[in-house]
C-alpha cells in the first residue's frame, strides 16, 4: 500500500513539475549502517550537503546496532523499501553476491574503486573479478600492551617471539592465592571476531593458516601450535584468565574494562577500539602502545588479520535508485567531499580512530594515523592478510570461536579441538562450494 | 510466646524479601543519576551525589524513545484491542454455544498456548512479509491477536453466567449477537480488566518478535530502543545512560501496575484456580 | 428447557479469534515442520527452497552446540522450576496464613519485577553481576567471599541467569500458589488443629497434597516460559562463555537470521516442540493424582 502510494505521489510530483517545464522526478534511497548516533550525525552531515548540490535525491540514513545489522539485511534485502545501500563487513559478500542481493558496480565506478584502492582491498569488495561496492574502512589486529605495567615489571619493550611474550606475561601476573588479579595477557570470548581474529594473527605470524582454497588446514603444525600456545598460557603458565576476556553484545564490555584498568597487561586486538579505549581511560590512555604481533617459532615475519567494510547497493532496488545510490557513493568516498583533500568517508572514520582505506585519504589523514596508538596499525598494513573471504564465513568463525572457546575454558584438548574444528569447517565448505 | 516469636521472624523474613525484591531496581534508579566519576569509582558507589538528570537527557537523544513509546502504545493498544474483541466472541461461543466438536475444538485452541513463538518465528515472518507488512506496527499486532490464553480466560468466565438470563433473551426473539453484547458483555468488567492489563503488559514487553519484524529506528518499541541504547555505549561511563533508558522503559508497566495490581493478580488467580 | 439450533453465530464469532490462530499458529507449525525439510537463506522466496528430507535433523544429531543448547534449556527450566517451586510455595504461605500486616504491600513487592520488561531486568542484572563495578560482589567482600566471574565465568553464567529469572517471576507464581491456597477448605485445617497437628505436619500432610493441581499447574507453566528463554541471551552473553548459556531459541534465531540456514533452525525450533510437548506430558503423568483427578 506504501509503495503504491509513494509512486502515486511521484508520478503526480512529475507530472505537476512538467507542467512548470523543468523535468526531473525525485528519487529516494536509503542508507542502512551500524554507525553510533555520532558517527551518524557527520554522516547526515554530509548527506545534506550532498542533497543540497543534487535536489533530485532524497537519502535517508536507518541506523541499526551492529549485532543487528547483519540480520536485518537479511529480513529487509528483499522487500521493496529495503535499504538501497548498505554498509557491511566483507565477509557477508559472497553469499549476497550468490543470492543476487548485491549490485554489481557499473563500469564507471568499478573503475573508481580499481584506481583509488590498494590492490588487497579491491579484492575485499570483489566476487570473481567483479566489483561490488565501495572499501570504506580497514581494520587490523596489533598487541596492546599498557607501558605503566611494563614499566613496573622492569620490562624495556613489547614482545616480538613467542618466548618474550611468555616471559613478559610471566613477570606481568599478579595473583591473590590462586586467583589471577593481574593476568599478563588477555583472550577475548563471547564474540566471533574477538577469539578467531586474535588467534588467526598469531597463526599467520607463525606462518601457518586455516586454510588452503576450500580445505581447512587447522591440523598443520605451525596452526595447532598457536592453539598449544593458548593452552600453555592458560593452564601451564598460567598468566591468561578466561573470565577476564568477556565481551558483550556490542562487542565490548569486561575484557576491554579489564585493560583499561590495568588488570590485562597485554591484549591483541583492533584498532577500531581506540574510541572505546579513549572512553574508558581518559588520561590514562597514554599509557597504551600498540606493536607488532609477536613472531612464532615457525614465522619469519609478523601477520596481522585484516578486514575491511564496503557499502554495497542493493539490486532489487528500482534502476532510479541503484543509480542515485551510486552516484552518491562515489561522491562520498570521493576527494572533494570531505577536507583538505579528504573524502567525507574519509573524514567520518577518522573521526572514530579507523583507517580509511582509499590511497587519497590515507595520505590526507596522515596526521591523525601517526598518532603514538594508530602508528602500530598503519605500519603493519602492508604485511597484513586479509581474512579469508569465503562462502559460509560466518558459520566458520563462529564454529572456530565454539572451539576456540572450549579450548579456553578446559572443556576439551587441543587436539580434539583440531580434529572436530577442522571436521566442522570442511563440512561448511563442502555445502557452499 | 512462641507466637510472637513466629510473627518476628515472619516480618524479618518480609524485610529480607523486600530488600531482594526492590535493590536491584534502586540500582537501577540510583545507577541512572551518578555521575561517569561516580560510575568508574572502585569500590562502586551507591548513592549519587546528587540527581541529575543529564543521563535522561542524553537517552532521549541516542534514541528516539518518545517516538518508540507512541509505537509500543500503538502495538500494545492495538493488539490488546483486538485480542479482547476476538477473545469475546470465541469465548461466548466455547462456553454458551453447542456445536459438535466444539469441546475437541477448544482443546485444539487451548493447545496453542503451549507452544513458544520461537517455534513459528521463521514462517511468522515470511507471511507478514508476503503480506507487505514487514517493518511495520501492523505487522507486529497482527500475529498478537491471535491469542488462545485470552479465549480460555473470558471463557472460563463466561461459563459462569447463568444461561437462564440468555434462555429468556433468545425467547424473545433475541440473536446470539444481541445475546453477547447486550447480556453478556457487560457482565464481563473483571475479565475484560484482567486480561487489558495482561496483553497490554505482555505486548508492551515483548521482545523477539518485535525485534524480527521492526528494523527502522522510528518503528521501534520502547524495549526495542532500549536495546539500541544499550549498543551504542560502549564504556562503564555511560551506565547511567543505559540505566535511565532502563528506568524509561520500565515506568509505564510500574505505574499500570500500581492503579491496576488487584485486576492483575484477580485474572492469574482466576486462571489458576481452574487449573 | 435447552433448544440446540444450527445457526451461523458460532461459525460468525469464532472466525476471526481461531482463523487467526489457523493463520497465525497452525500454519507457521506446519511451515516450520515443512522448511525443516529443506535448505533455505531467506533471501529467496519460499518457492525456491532446496528439498533435503530429513538432512537437517541428521546434522543436528552430530551439532554439539545445539546438544549443548539443547541440554542448557531443559537445564535452565529445571533449575528455575527447582527454585521457584518452593519459594512461591513459601512466600504464597507467607501472604495466605502469615501472622504479618501489609500482607498486600508485599504482594505488590514481590510482584512488581514482573511487570518489567526482560529486556530491561536483564541489563540491570548485567549490572549488578559485573566483575568490577556491580554491587554484588562488593557486597560477597563484606563478607569475605571473594568476587566472582558470574556471566564471565563457564560454571556460573547459567546460575546467573536463572537467579534473575527467579527474580523476574517469583511473584506469578506466588499469586498462583496463594489462588490454590485459598481453595483448601478450612475445615481440613480445623480438622487436624483439633487433632494436635503442628503448624509442619498441617503443612506436610495436608497443604500440599491438596495443592497438588496448582503445583502440576506451576511446573508446567514455568516449563513453557522458562523453555523460550531468549532476551536474557541476546543482550548479554550471546551464547557464552563457551556454549554455557546457548540456548535453542537464541540458536535459532542466530540460525536464521544471521546464519541463514533457516532449514536448520526450522529443524532445531520443531525439536524443541517436541521436547516440550514430551516433557509436560511426563510431567502430568509424574504428578497425576492417583484417584484420576487431573
Amino acid at each position: 500500500m506504501r509503495s503504491k502510494l509513494s509512486s502515486l505521489a511521484r508520478v503526480v510530483v512529475g507530472a505537476a513539475v512538467l507542467a512548470l517545464g523543468a523535468a526531473y522526478a525525485q528519487v529516494t534511497i536509503s542508507y542502512l549502517t551500524h554507525w553510533p548516533p555520532e558517527t551518524v550525525d557527520l554522516l547526515s552531515a554530509a548527506i545534506d550537503k550532498y542533497e543540497a548540490a543534487n535536489p533530485g535525491v532524497k537519502i535517508e540514513v536507518r541506523a541499526v546496532p551492529f549485532g543487528n545489522l547483519l540480520s536485518t539485511l537479511r529480513s529487509q534485502a528483499t522487500s521493496p523499501n529495503g535499504p538501497t545501500i548498505t554498509g557491511i563487513y566483507e565477509l557477508w559478500l559472497p553469499e549476497l553476491v550468490k543470492s543476487g542481493i548485491a549490485d554489481a558496480a557499473p563500469d564507471a565506478y568499478s573503475a573508481d574503486v580499481l584506481a583509488n584502492w590498494p590492490a588487497g582491498l579491491v579484492g575485499s569488495v570483489s566476487s570473481d573479478g567483479t566489483v561490488y561496492g565501495y572499501p570504506n574502512e580497514v581494520n587490523l589486529y596489533a598487541l596492546n600492551y599498557n607501558k605503566r605495567l611494563f614499566a613496573e615489571a622492569g620490562i624495556d619493550g613489547p614482545p616480538t617471539t613467542w618466548e618474550e611474550l611468555i616471559a613478559d606475561a610471566k613477570k606481568l601476573t599478579k595473583r591473590q592465592g590462586n586467583t589471577i588479579v593481574q593476568q599478563g595477557f588477555g583472550l577475548i570470548n563471547s564474540w566471533p571476531a574477538g577469539v578467531v581474529h586474535p588467534w588467526l594473527s598469531f597463526v599467520y605470524s607463525n606462518g601457518g593458516k586455516f586454510l588452503d582454497g576450500t580445505t581447512a588446514t587447522l591440523d598443520s603444525p605451525a596452526t595447532e601450535a598457536v592453539t598449544e600456545l593458548y593452552h600453555q598460557l592458560i593452564f601451564d603458565d598460567k598468566v591468561t584468565d578466561p573470565a577476564m576476556g568477556t565481551a558483550n553484545a556490542s562487542t565490548t564490555g569486561p575484557y576491554l574494562q579489564n585493560f583499561a584498568n590495568g588488570q590485562t597487561a597485554m591484549i591483541v586486538m583492533a584498532n577500531w577500539w581506540q574510541s572505546a579505549l579513549r572512553d574508558s581511560m581518559g588520561d590514562a590512555f597514554d599509557d597504551i602502545a600498540t606493536a607488532p604481533i609477536p613472531v612464532g617459532p615457525n614465522g619469519t615475519d609478523p601477520h596481522p588479520v585484516s578486514y575491511a567494510w564496503l557499502t554495497m547497493v542493493n539490486s532489487h532496488a528500482t534502476a532510479e535508485q541503484r543509480a542515485a545510490a551510486w552516484a552518491f557513493l562515489e561522491w562520498l568516498d570521493g576527494p572533494t567531499s570531505g577536507e583538505n583533500g579528504s573524502s567525507a568517508m574519509g573524514d567520518i572514520l577518522s573521526s572514530m580512530g579507523i583507517i580509511p582505506s582509499r590511497n587519497s585519504d590515507v595520505a590526507a589523514h596522515s596526521d591523525e594515523l601517526s598518532s603514538p596508538f594508530l602508528q602500530g596499525y598503519v605500519s603493519q598494513l602492508s604485511n597484513a592478510i586479509p581474512f579469508p573471504t569465503i562462502l559460509g564465513g560466518e558459520e566458520i568463525s563462529n564454529a572456530l570461536q565454539q572451539w576456540l572457546e572450549r579450548v579456553e575454558f578446559g572443556q576439551s584438548s587441543v587436539a580434539d579441538m583440531t580434529k572436530n574444528a577442522n571436521k566442522e569447517i570442511d563440512e561448511i565448505l563442502e555445502r557452499n562450494y | 510466646m512462641q507466637r510472637r516469636l513466629l510473627m518476628a521472624v515472619q516480618y524479618l523474613v518480609y524485610a529480607l524479601i523486600v530488600v531482594l525484591m526492590l535493590f536491584p531496581l534502586f540500582w537501577m534508579v540510583a545507577s541512572s543519576f551518578k555521575t561517569p566519576q561516580e560510575l568508574q569509582a572502585l569500590p562502586p558507589v551507591w548513592l549519587p551525589s546528587s540527581i541529575d538528570f543529564s543521563a535522561y537527557a542524553r537517552a532521549f537523544s541516542t534514541v528516539p524513545f518518545a517516538r518508540s513509546f507512541l509505537n509500543s502504545f500503538v502495538i500494545a493498544g492495538g493488539s490488546t484491542l483486538g485480542i479482547l474483541i476476538t477473545s469475546i466472541m470465541a469465548g461466548y461461543v466455547f462456553a454458551k454455544l453447542h456445536f459438535r466438536g466444539r469441546n475437541q475444538l477448544f482443546a485444539l485452541v487451548l493447545s496453542t498456548m503451549f507452544l513458544p513463538p520461537i517455534v513459528m518465528l521463521v514462517p511468522l515472518y515470511k507471511i507478514v512479509q508476503s503480506l507487505g507488512l514487514v517493518d511495520t506496527l501492523a505487522g507486529v499486532m497482527l500475529p498478537n491477536i491471535a491469542n488462545a490464553f485470552g479465549i480460555f480466560l473470558m471463557r472460563q468466565f463466561i461459563a459462569g453466567i447463568p444461561d437462564e438470563l440468555l434462555e429468556s433473551a433468545r425467547l424473545d426473539g433475541a440473536s446470539e449477537w444481541t445475546n453477547l453484547w447486550r447480556i453478556v458483555f457487560p457482565l464481563l468488567g473483571p475479565a475484560i480488566a484482567a486480561l487489558v492489563v495482561f496483553a497490554f503488559t505482555f505486548h508492551w514487553n515483548s521482545f523477539l518478535w518485535p525485534l524480527t519484524v521492526l528494523q527502522s529506528p522510528d518503528q521501534q518499541t520502547v524495549v526495542l530502543a532500549l536495546n539500541r541504547l544499550v549498543s551504542y555505549t560502549s564504556a562503564i561511563k555511560f551506565q547511567n545512560v543505559v540505566m535511565a533508558g532502563a528506568v524509561i522503559s520500565v515506568l509505564p508497566n510500574v505505574l499500570l501496575f500500581v492503579f491496576l495490581q488487584r485486576y492483575f493478580i484477580a485474572g492469574i488467580a482466576h486462571t489458576g484456580s481452574k487449573g | 428447557m435447552t433448544r440446540r439450533r444450527t445457526t451461523p453465530w458460532p461459525l460468525i464469532l469464532l472466525s476471526p479469534g481461531v482463523g487467526l490462530l489457523v493463520l497465525f499458529v497452525l500454519l507457521p507449525i506446519l511451515l516450520t515442520a515443512w522448511i525443516s525439510l529443506h535448505t533455505w537463506s531467506m533471501y529467496t522466496p519460499l518457492s525456491q527452497m532446496d528439498y533435503v528430507g530429513l538432512a537437517n535433523y541428521r546434522g543436528l544429531l552430530n551439532d554439539r552446540t545445539f546438544i549443548r543448547g539443547l541440554w542448557n534449556t531443559l537445564a535452565y527450566s529445571g533449575l528455575s522450576i527447582t527454585l521457584i517451586l518452593p519459594l512461591a510455595f513459601f512466600v504464597g504461605q507467607l501472604l495466605y496464613r502469615g501472622l504479618i500486616r501489609g500482607k498486600s504491600t508485599l504482594r505488590a513487592v514481590v510482584f512488581l519485577p514482573y511487570m518489567i520488561p526482560t529486556i530491561a531486568v536483564a541489563i540491570i542484572w548485567g549490572y549488578l553481576y559485573a566483575p568490577l563495578y556491580g554491587p554484588l560482589n562488593q557486597v560477597l567482600g563484606w563478607f569475605g567471599i571473594a568476587p566472582r566471574a558470574w556471566l564471565g565465568s563457564v560454571d556460573q553464567a547459567m546460575i546467573s541467569l536463572v537467579i534473575f529469572n527467579v527474580w523476574q517471576t517469583l511473584g506469578y507464581y506466588t499469586v498462583l500458589m496463594v489462588a490454590g491456597l485459598t481453595q483448601i477448605p478450612a475445615v481440613y485445617f480445623e480438622a487436624a488443629v483439633i487433632d494436635g497437628a503442628n503448624g509442619w505436619q498441617q503443612t506436610w500432610r495436608i497443604t500440599l497434597p491438596l495443592l497438588r493441581r496448582t503445583l502440576l499447574f506451576v511446573v508446567v507453566i514455568a516449563m513453557i516460559n522458562s523453555v523460550q528463554v531468549f532476551d536474557p541471551v541476546y543482550v548479554l552473553t550471546q551464547g557464552g562463555p563457551a556454549s554455557a548459556t546457548t540456548v535453542l531459541s537464541y540458536q535459532v534465531y542466530k540460525n536464521a537470521f544471521e546464519f541463514g540456514l533457516a532449514g536448520k533452525a526450522s529443524s532445531m525450533a520443531f525439536v524443541l516442540f517436541l521436547v516440550l510437548v514430551v516433557a509436560v506430558a511426563a510431567v502430568m503423568r509424574l504428578l497425576r493424582d492417583p484417584t484420576g483427578e487431573s
